[in-house]
């Protein structure tokens, strides 16, 4: 039987009460004792996994690792664990397919097959980022929401209400200014002409991410909730606050972890046996019913080294050939470089075409890794970029992906440490009619016509 | 006192074990190195400065890992321990292991890159007083105070966390305070730029970064090198 969530909360007061550190060290042995059990290999040679077989056997890993290991609740220290039984019933009773959005806007996001032809949901916009004034993000917004690709966006934040006072999370300044700039958001998704497209936001806190739902002004039923584990394969009740209030008012839950290549899954190998476990827990604990299966690098900021495309890459590929679940990769949303530049559409390319092969969707957004507190750092043209490859490489089969993306790898890997800033939208758009530069139109022009000599399909 | 030779392959020894991360075989090492009277600041300046260089290293090549980094951690600590306790009186002070208290921010949950900094300066000599996560800004300031810290290491993931760097370093401005620490901030969104503008003594753009500021900040290459006066 599939445990309720207020089985999982009384698990979470009553599991083994265990050490932090003693749980990351274990799942550190237990990564490494699977990858010889399940004799898992990483060859930097061969970045995606175009046969599937290793796929299979890092599943196998990461429904032992999960079972073995459970989720540890770092509130209250203890170990939530679920059975066998209890996860194949919690799979079994998982969607396959969920809509999202309203009437003309919305989608049916659906189980992806590996080399699926099913259309991946796009969920853009420059996710999480600081904006400087409200008439700048709803500009940027809605440029982001006119292209027929794209079929949400993610939010970002004003840092100063009215200009002025400075937003801090878990301050009743959080909750104000995060539900003010839903609003602008909803605004800006009308005025182009598209009232009913998926809105997404996820603010530091539960209580400023509760209070952006709104059926009128804010995120919708139709929306969902970011519900966010903690790396690597924890919980904290802020975020079970999330799905308690997603549950309770009828909201579909997207589950968020990355494994950490470097941290306590040590290898990439290890890498991808806890990304396969967590998204089992986003399933369990979180009761996600859609999900993202990520990677970071402890070492480098940017999450499409070649390391981290074989890790998700393969970790989505193992779920989607031995689950009927949604899964979200959005390996490409946070590529190294900046906006404007060819690197940025390399890298956001090569992570969206593994997704989106695979056996994913995308909709973490897209931007730059690292922002600062730079305001406006990025344009509608990522989003279109993110729209457009995800939309093309639907359909397209594994060999063809591999060495388009070990094409984009040569274009880039090289650069990832030292990856070109880019420029804000100010300076890469005419702010009159918010399009896009000749200069930046033209780079990207050359970027879709060189992609599309390597085969990628865009339209 | 044991011949040359005999203190060399000690010390070797001692490197290994720590690089193994055997922290039992470096514990017995260490207490031969005692037992055959090698002055232990030789130790502490030497071979464990080498073994945290060569972990150092190792981790930014990505051949080692984070759990190695607690391991090889734990087994350095111990040794610190036994070496310490082996000093003579007196001479504490002056070799002492400058202290960090090291946490993420207020309202922010991210804990993988703060885990590695700790980590990483705890093999580096430094003693770690690692607060966790989601930390209050008072909190840092008393720990510091009851833990008499050399360095206060403030990581924030988030845009809208940033803040409660500034705001630590205005408590410490308000109470009098702010000579007594190094304040030291890192974190995904944070920017050398920000570290100047909040005026933090010093800025970590990864964790390898965040462990030479920390050393320059105590005023020597090395936390267990003696600082002349330090912070």
């Amino acid at each position: 039987m599939n445990p309720s969530f207020h089985e999982i909360l009384l698990r979470s007061k009553q599991g083994p009460l265990v050490e932090e550190k003693e749980f990351d060290m274990s799942l550190f042995r237990k990564t490494q004792e699977l990858q010889k059990k399940y004799e898992i290999r990483y060859d930097p040679q061969r970045p995606l996994d175009l046969e599937g077989a290793a796929a299979d056997r890092i599943y196998q890993a990461g429904v032992d690792l999960y079972l073995s290991q459970g989720t540890y609740c770092s509130t209250t220290h203890r170990v939530i664990r679920v059975s066998e039984d209890e996860l194949s019933a919690a799979l079994a009773d998982c969607p396959e397919a969920i809509e999202l959005g309203q009437g003309e806007d919305r989608v049916r996001m659906v189980h992806r097959d590996v080399e699926g032809v099913q259309e991946p949901v796009v969920v853009a916009g420059i996710q999480t980022a600081p904006f400087s004034d409200e008439r700048m993000m709803a500009t940027i917004y809605e440029g982001c929401a006119r292209d027929a690709c794209v079929d949400g966006i993610w939010g970002g934040i004003l840092l100063k209400i009215e200009g002025e006072y400075e937003v801090v999370a878990g301050t009743p300044s959080e909750i104000y200014q995060y539900r003010k700039t839903v609003e602008i958001l909803r605004r800006a998704v009308a005025a182009a002409g598209r009232p009913g497209m998926i809105t997404i936001n996820n603010a530091p806190t539960c209580s400023a991410t509760i209070a952006m739902f709104d059926e009128q002004t804010g995120l919708r039923r139709s929306d969902y909730m970011e519900s966010t584990g903690m790396s690597e394969m924890k919980v904290a009740y802020d975020d079970l606050n999330r799905s308690a209030f997603a549950l309770a008012h009828g909201v579909p839950i997207h589950g968020t972890h990355s494994s950490v290549i470097g941290g306590f899954s040590g290898n990439p190998e290890g890498a991808a046996i806890t990304a396969v476990a967590a998204s089992l827990g986003l399933v369990c604990v979180h009761k996600a019913v859609c999900f993202r299966c990520g990677t970071v690098d402890a070492r480098i900021k940017s999450r499409v080294t070649r390391k981290q495309l074989w890790v998700a890459g393969t970790a989505i590929q193992a779920l989607s050939r031995n689950t009927r679940l949604i899964v979200d990769g959005t390996i490409g949303d946070h590529p190294a470089a900046g906006p404007g530049t060819k690197q940025y559409l390399y890298e956001s390319a090569a992570g969206h075409i593994v997704s989106t092969v695979m056996g994913a969707h995308s909709t973490e957004g897209t931007r730059k890794f690292v922002v600062g507190s730079t305001c406006n750092y990025g344009t509608p043209l990522e989003s279109r970029w993110m729209g457009e490859v995800c939309k093309a490489a639907a359909g397209m089969d594994r060999p063809t992906a591999d060495r388009i993306v070990r094409y984009l790898l040569d274009k880039y890997e090289v650069h990832l440490s030292d990856a070109p800033e880019g420029e804000t939208y100010e300076a890469l758009y005419d702010q009159k009619t918010n399009t896009p530069l000749p200069r930046y139109r033209k780079l990207y022009e050359e970027v879709r016509e060189e992609l599309k000599g390597q085969g990628l399909p865009l339209s | 006192m044991s011949t040359n030779h005999e203190q060399e392959r000690l010390l070797a020894e001692l490197k290994t074990a720590i690089l193994e991360y055997a922290e039992g075989q470096a514990e017995a090492t260490t207490r031969q190195i005692i037992a055959a009277g090698i002055d232990p600041l030789r130790v502490m300046n030497r071979t464990i400065a080498e073994a945290a260089r060569e972990l150092g290293d190792k981790f930014e090549s990505g051949e080692i890992f984070l759990p190695h980094l607690v391991m090889a951690g734990d087994a350095m600590a111990r040794v610190s321990e036994l070496l310490e306790s082996a000093l003579e009186p007196g001479s504490e002070q002056r070799t002492g292991g400058k202290t960090v208290v090291i946490g993420t921010v207020q309202s922010d949950i991210h804990s993988i890159g703060k885990d590695i900094v700790a980590m990483l300066l705890k093999a580096n000599g430094f003693k770690i007083v690692d607060l966790g996560v989601d930390v209050p800004s008072e909190q840092f300031v008393r720990q510091a105070k009851a833990e008499s810290a050399d360095i206060i290491a403030l990581s924030s993931l988030l845009t809208t966390t940033m803040p409660f760097q500034r705001e630590i370093i205005e408590i410490l401005e308000q109470l009098g305070e702010r000579d007594k620490y190094k304040v030291l901030i890192g974190g995904g969104p944070v920017t050398g730029g920000y570290a100047d503008e909040i005026g933090s003594d010093g800025y970590g753009r990864d964790a390898v970064e965040a462990v030479e500021t920390a050393k320059r900040l105590c005023g020597g290459s090395d936390a267990s090198e003696p600082s002349g006066g330090g912070p």
